[in-house]
């Protein structure tokens, strides 16, 4: 017996012929909610982990796979406790309130329906190329420009992506595929399915209405989410889902600062350069059995939100060098515009 | 109901008469359970099943009507919503691997089955795949359970044929070391704990 065969025999209790009614049940509504466009209620989100707007604009480039930082916390199985009563601590990261505080004083944007969002910004990333020696690691950058409707999902906005030159990863060579394409630009659809659940849109449309007061923020932030490290780790994503190529009002923005203030285990760790070389003040939370911590990056004067980093804490997990930077963003700028660019 | 032409024609045919999609679920939706199943166990594979045939069907108009056969389709959007459940199934391959019971298979096996004994291999393959990268052991899984050729795996991974080889073979390596070790002295697995990517 070869190893497939073997491998062939291991699970095969599984029935043949599974239950298929809530799934055929959950189609068949899709179905209905087509044929019927006055039925809208039927069509549903689908839950998925997000950022698959960098999944998309790097599925082009085949042999290429990308890493973000990100903890996947899985849902309450059916059958547990029921929703959990959550207080939200006191406030303790001086950072995140100064944030909050300064949050009115930039000029704001008022998007319509219609308009789009338009945010550049520049990113680092881990990737990893199958050679011929094995998988070779390196750090990946790109120069992004997002038009992001006023409202609707990641497959509705557009993304132009350049190449910026690869970085090593800690200790290791740049492996030569990691120079191909370097320098080019591409325009298109910047995801080919959002299946993001409700809470983690992050439209201006659905963001200018989340709640203005840092309890309402925080309960949002902890949606869907048990109680623990893991929680809270995945609260602390969430606000950077929020802040990355997204633009909240002022009023949401002090608010998510303030909630983001009070998630427990949040410290400041002070000087920190973002994606774009700027340096500021940076707040952090460990992502457990990950071996890196995902800081948020604050400008040191205004305390405008300059971007996120994933810095390594356990070299062995991380297989890098305590310290070292894996993961960075630097938001650049933002406006707002009428139409995005046509999409080849 | 008797339904002819390949699944790319009912796939045309759905984007006008949106029930026509059903016969895509009848025809693929068996399988597909069973394969998410045999990864995630049943609850979170309803879950997963559920979510694929609901984008597939959003996706129906981007489809390439030039592929015959939806299954690399459907797997590689099934794929991608197991990306989200990589911890459950490397800890149910742990728990297997560490007791000898597994949690995914225990609630189909009947109690007077000797096929429990006959998997006394089954730690040791739990061993091997939890301990594989998760795209060595999708490309792997694709192609032993899921039926899906070399070419239709690449297909549904959106990755080269080369690389599908070249996992499928580090996955069958890594099975057949594992396999080959004596009872009882397998090299504790080393687990890749690196985020994996949407």
């Amino acid at each position: 017996m070869t190893e497939i065969d073997r491998l062939r025999e291991f699970r095969s209790e599984v029935p043949e012929s599974p239950g298929l009614d809530a799934e055929e049940a959950r189609l068949r509504a899709a179905v209905a909610g087509a044929a019927d466009p006055a039925a809208g209620g039927a069509r549903r989100r689908f839950r998925f982990r997000g950022r698959m707007a960098l999944a998309g604009a790097l599925a082009a480039g085949a042999a290429v796979a990308v890493a973000t930082v990100a903890v996947a916390v899985d849902d309450p199985a059916p059958g547990a406790p029921g929703p959990i009563v959550r207080t939200m601590p006191v406030a303790h990261v001086r950072v995140l309130q100064q944030a909050a505080d300064r949050a009115g004083e930039a000029p704001e944007l008022h998007p319509k329906p219609g308009q789009y969002l338009v945010i550049e910004s520049r990113m680092m990333n881990t990737a990893e190329v199958n050679g011929a020696d094995g998988q070779v690691k390196y750090l990946y950058q790109v120069e992004r420009t997002m038009w992001r409707p006023y409202e609707g999902d990641s497959t509705r906005a557009v993304l132009r992506t350049t190449v910026l030159p690869p970085k090593q990863w800690p200790g290791r060579p740049i492996p030569e595929e990691a120079r191909r394409g370097v320098g080019e630009t591409s325009t298109e659809k910047a995801a080919d399915f959002d299946g993001r659940a409700e809470w983690l849109r992050t439209d201006y449309a659905y963001l200018s209405k989340l709640p203005t007061t840092a309890e309402g923020m925080y309960a949002h932030l902890y949606t869907g989410l048990g109680t623990g490290p893991e929680a809270d780790a995945q609260a602390w994503q969430n606000l950077g889902g929020m802040l990355t190529e997204a633009y909240l009002p002022a009023a949401q923005r002090a608010a998510l600062f303030r909630a983001a203030a009070a998630i427990p285990g949040v410290t400041t760790v002070g000087r920190a350069v973002d994606a774009a070389g700027r340096t500021g003040v940076a707040v952090a939370l460990d992502v457990p059995g990950t071996g890196i911590r995902t800081e948020y990056v604050f400008d040191p004067d205004t305390y405008d939100y300059l971007g996120e980093r994933g810095v390594v804490t356990d070299a062995s997990r991380a297989q890098a060098p305590v310290g070292s930077v894996l993961t960075a963003t630097a938001q650049l700028g933002v406006r707002v515009a009428d139409a995005p660019p046509p999409v080849r | 109901m008797s339904m002819d032409g390949d699944d790319a024609s009912h796939i045309g045919r759905s984007r006008d008469e949106p029930e026509a999609f059903a016969e895509i679920f009848r025809r693929h939706a068996p399988g597909l359970k069973r394969y998410v199943t045999r990864r995630l166990g049943a609850d979170t594979a309803e879950d997963v099943v559920a979510e694929t045939f609901l984008a597939a069907f959003r996706q129906r108009h981007r489809y390439d009507l030039g592929r015959p056969d939806a299954r690399p389709w459907l797997f590689g959007i099934a794929t991608n919503l197991m990306g989200r459940h990589v911890r459950t199934e490397v800890r149910q391959l742990r728990v297997l691997r560490r007791t000898g019971a597994d949690p995914v298979a225990e609630p189909f096996t009947d109690r007077s089955d000797e096929r429990v004994s006959a998997q006394a291999d089954g730690p040791r393959i739990a061993a091997a795949l939890a301990a594989m990268p998760q795209g060595h052991r999708d490309a792997l899984l694709l192609f032993a359970w899921g039926g899906l050729s070399y070419v239709q795996v690449a297909e549904a991974l959106g990755v080269r044929l080369g690389t599908v080889r070249s996992r499928i073979n580090r996955a069958r390596r890594r099975l057949r070391a594992e396999l080959g070790e004596p009872d009882g002295s397998a090299r504790p697995a080393i687990v890749h704990e690196e985020p994996v990517h949407d």
